[in-house]
């Protein structure tokens, strides 16, 4: 997605809505509120680290190394978030505990002890221990999680305020995690088996980090008119939700009302989770808690746009939804799955691309096609700038 | 109830242990295994009729939605807790498992919790598992099979661009000359069917719980 976290947009030479009357900003919003659009918003969820280096073999230009340079290069709609820092501040220095030829054992910032590829190769990483594990764990973990931590906003918040407020683009905040987070601070196993044992450090937990997204979130609502938040949990296997709809009912749909009722009385209509996974079971509980946009909506997992648009009409909000697995395949695969994509795209409220960052077994002949494709189908302009200008702006 | 006949000791500390391990009760679970054991229960009984049950039971409410991970992992836990009361007992016995299990996350792959997860649940039902880790290479697989006589091999992958290491290692296998010895059960996230059926595995599991079930069907193929 071409989002950058210090609330630059990522500009391209294209799409500025001139003779529409459409700016990205206008065009975003109108998609999401279902009204008439000259096209679909161009974007792209992002792709994998080893992606960048194949596909430089494969043609790409090698100043394209990053998202935000893939973001400025391919030409997508441009979208950001405020740089406010919602989660653990400061990071820790990354400790290295030992390594062989083809691993390294890391303590990274967060405090999680993990086994990961030397050579950079992308992979969630094997997780050998984790910062919280009881209660004492967490109180002394909870100091980096300070609400009132001036550094949670930029020293230049101020002067950047004006630039914000004449954006002709989609601006946001993120605005954290309920249950990611807390297995990202206690392993997977830590956090499923705490809901069982330790239920009550669980809740702790979880309202410590909505009182802390309240808190924080407040001066940025007051100073900047945003158009949308988004939560990330990736909590969902392809089976279906890590914990179960009725404790995600009971701990979590509260805590998130509070934070979506606070964005909603600010104007900010749209809130997004991101969640892998199959989400079938967890869409109607995160509709109840304000959260009406479901991304990036991965299809091999079940997780389908068309079926949450038949069963939710207009209530949910939909991003993503095109199978990387099909581009994998090829053209063909391409053709059929955007041919898939195509109607639902056409009714509003749904913004079409890959179901996750875009893995190196997809050709970068294939990426392009499948952009020359999607944009032919949806009638969203080519890029204008010849390509020496794209990888300028890429390296910009 | 006036005139009901009591029930038997022996079925009442394994129904005890059946309900401890199904509601995750580890601690209860425990001194439900070593009540059943001090009344003469033979070990295989509290195997066979408790905790293989008791783990079916919460596969079982896995697969109808009303067991989640965290559900099914403390009754997972609660049941290796008893196993571990029950070992030098079974061992004594001489009660063997219902085959070895070889558990692997393929080359290049360093996640494991589907795997993890995936070996509990075959261990709750009665096989004997070796854990082989994560970023296992084919020959290490090969090694495996033939240092643990395995008969099933679980191959784990989250990752499209790991997906063709499982092609691999069963080539690895048919190279070596073993894989007429062991089954292949393949999961994770971007498999499916199609690919276990592509790469000549025996079978492919979509969760934990149906991988007790396959493991069973796939392992019944392979002795018939």
């Amino acid at each position: 997605m071409p989002e950058e976290t210090d609330g630059r947009p990522v500009q391209t030479e294209q799409g500025t809505g001139v003779g529409t009357g459409l700016d990205h900003r206008r065009r975003w919003l109108r998609t999401f509120r279902f009204q008439s659009v000259d096209h679909v918003p161009d974007e792209e969820f992002g792709y994998w680290t080893d992606t960048y280096r194949v596909w430089q073999r494969e043609g790409l230009p090698r100043e394209v190394a990053s998202e935000a340079a893939a973001n400025r290069y391919f030409g997508f709609a441009p979208r950001a978030r405020v740089p406010v820092v919602m989660g653990v501040r400061p990071m820790l220095p990354v400790r290295v505990l030992e390594e062989d030829e083809r691993h390294r054992v890391i303590v990274n910032g967060l405090g999680q002890t993990l086994l990961q590829h030397k050579d950079g190769t992308s992979s969630i990483p094997h997780f050998i221990r984790f910062p919280v594990e009881n209660r004492t764990d967490w109180l002394e973990f909870r100091k980096r999680l300070d609400p009132d931590d001036p550094a949670r906003y930029p020293a230049n918040w101020e002067q950047r305020l004006p630039e914000w407020r004449r954006r002709d683009y989609p601006l946001g905040i993120a605005v954290g995690s309920l249950f990611g987070w807390i297995r990202n601070w206690m392993g997977f196993e830590g956090a499923a088996a705490a809901c069982i044992e330790q239920p009550a450090l669980v809740e702790e937990m979880m309202e410590h980090v909505t009182e802390l997204v309240l808190h924080v979130l407040r001066r940025a609502l007051a100073d900047v008119p945003l158009d949308f938040a988004d939560f990330w949990e990736d909590m969902c296997f392809n089976s279906g939700p890590m914990i179960s709809p009725r404790l995600f009912r009971r701990w979590m749909v509260p805590r998130y009302r509070r934070i979506t009722d606070l964005l909603r009385g600010s104007g900010v209509d749209i809130v997004y989770v991101d969640c892998d996974g199959d989400i079938t079971e967890l869409v109607p509980l995160w509709l109840e808690a304000g959260v009406h946009c479901m991304f990036p909506l991965e299809i091999r997992a079940g997780t389908r746009p068309e079926d949450l648009r038949a069963t939710y009409g207009r209530d949910v909000l939909l991003m993503g939804g095109v199978d990387k697995t099909a581009l994998i395949a090829g053209k063909r695969g391409v053709d059929e799955e955007l041919a898939r994509v195509v109607r639902l795209t056409e009714q509003g409220g749904y913004i079409p691309h890959v179901d996750h960052r875009c893995p190196p077994d997809v050709t970068f002949d294939t990426y392009l096609y499948y952009l020359k494709r999607k944009r032919e189908l949806l009638g969203v302009p080519e890029p204008e700038a010849p390509a020496s200008e794209r990888v300028r702006a890429a390296m910009s | 109830m006036a005139g009901q006949v009591p029930a038997c000791p022996q079925h009442m500390s394994l129904e005890e242990l059946r309900t401890a391990v199904v509601e995750g009760e580890r601690t209860a679970a425990v001194a439900a295994t070593r009540s059943a054991l001090g009344e003469g229960v033979p070990a295989r009984s509290i195997l066979d009729d408790a905790l293989v049950p008791a783990m079916a039971t919460v596969g079982d409410l896995f697969k109808r939605r009303q067991y989640y991970v965290p559900e099914m992992l403390m009754a997972a836990r609660a049941m290796k807790a008893c196993m571990e009361v029950l070992r030098p007992e079974l061992v004594a016995a001489k009660v063997e498992p219902l085959a070895r299990v070889l558990g692997a996350t393929v080359q290049g792959d360093l996640h494991d919790i589907g795997k993890n997860l995936v070996l509990m649940m075959l261990e709750g039902a009665g096989f004997e598992i070796v854990d082989l880790g994560v970023d296992c290479t084919p020959e290490r697989v090969v090694t495996a099979v033939r240092e643990h006589g395995a008969r099933l091999i679980c191959l784990s992958a989250l990752l499209t661009t790991t997906m063709p290491a499982m092609r691999e290692t069963i080539a690895a296998l048919e190279a070596a000359g073993v894989r007429g010895q062991v089954a292949v059960l393949v999961g994770g996230a971007p498999l499916t069917q199609a690919y276990a059926d592509e790469i000549g595995a025996d079978g492919y599991a979509p969760d934990a719980a149906s991988a007790v079930d396959k493991a069973k069907e796939v392992l019944a193929r392979l002795t018939a």
